[in-house]
């Protein structure tokens, strides 16, 4: 178990823990920032162990459909969910460019005090996921970690290859 | 430029990914990055054999993120951009998710204060 790969990033905001977990837990407000630059629209927002969170984003003609389904909901403590992405349906379905990316994260999210300021862990890890999801996770998580900076460093390199 | 046998009309990033999750392959690619190299050259600086290399070099193959040269002696390696762009760019934008999805929620968060100070300039 332990040796999965996991994807963690680390947060500190400028707010007491109550108001961060209030913007994690009112619909109203997670709709506001959840989703890069995209209209998000919460379908349902049932926040209670084996509750779901359905999420639409929308850009331009493109979207994406996620399900959350909840675990563990210990208030301005901790959020667990399973995290995948769906059809139209709801139903759990495969990345269609990724066909082996894992169909559910385990998603573990802790909201810590940091003086007047909130500490935030979000965690990824495939949950129940076979040896090629795995594998495919760990190299995302490899690509996008200190360890494989270079990835960038690489692709420099090659344009300006082709380029010359 | 083209290189026969080898073109992906889209990206199986599957395969990107899985070739990207060994410490020892992202080292050959770094090496690759500075230029073709024979698998001899690709082993010297690492503790392993000439077939453990040659081994890596073929996941990288099918991955689509190096092609051998045609030359029966050396078969040299290099690194085919196509591929890796496609990686880097969805790395991008996954770790982008989650940035720019804070920064969004830095500036809720300020929105909350000000209001919260509103209502107690009220009372």
């Amino acid at each position: 178990m332990s040796d999965l790969p996991e994807y963690v990033i680390d947060r500190v905001f400028d707010a007491p823990r109550a108001m961060v977990w209030r913007a994690w837990t009112d619909p109203e407000l997670l709709a506001r920032w959840y989703g890069p630059g995209v209209e998000t629209i919460i379908h349902k927002f049932d926040l209670k162990p084996g509750g779901t969170w359905l999420n639409e984003m929308k850009w331009g003609d493109k979207g994406d459909l996620s399900k959350a389904v909840f675990l563990e909901v210990v208030p301005e403590e901790k959020l667990v969910w399973h995290h995948s992405s769906t059809d139209t349906d709801w139903n759990i379905a495969s990345n269609p460019m990724m066909p082996d990316w894992p169909r559910v994260l385990l998603t573990t999210v802790t909201f810590e005090d940091a003086g007047a300021k909130t500490k935030l862990r979000l965690a990824w890890v495939p949950f129940e996921a076979s040896e090629a999801e795995i594998a495919c996770f760990a190299g995302a998580v490899a690509g996008m970690g200190k360890g494989w900076e270079s990835g960038f460093a690489i692709m420099d390199e090659i344009f300006a290859e082709l380029q010359a | 430029m083209e290189l026969s046998g080898y073109t992906y009309s889209t990206p199986n990033l599957d395969a990107v990914f899985a070739a990207l999750a060994d410490p020892t392959r992202r080292a050959i690619l770094s090496r690759l990055a500075e230029g073709q190299a024979s698998v001899n050259e690709i082993a010297a600086p690492f503790d392993i054999s000439q077939p453990a290399v040659s081994k890596h070099l073929k996941v990288l193959e099918r991955a689509g993120l190096i092609a051998r040269g045609v030359d029966e002696q050396r078969r040299p390696a290099r690194l085919t951009a196509e591929n890796l762009a496609a990686a880097v760019d969805w790395l991008t934008e996954f770790k982008q998710f989650w940035t720019t999805s804070f920064d969004q929620l830095d500036d809720v968060l300020n929105q909350m204060k000000q209001a919260e100070a509103k209502d107690t300039d009220h009372e």
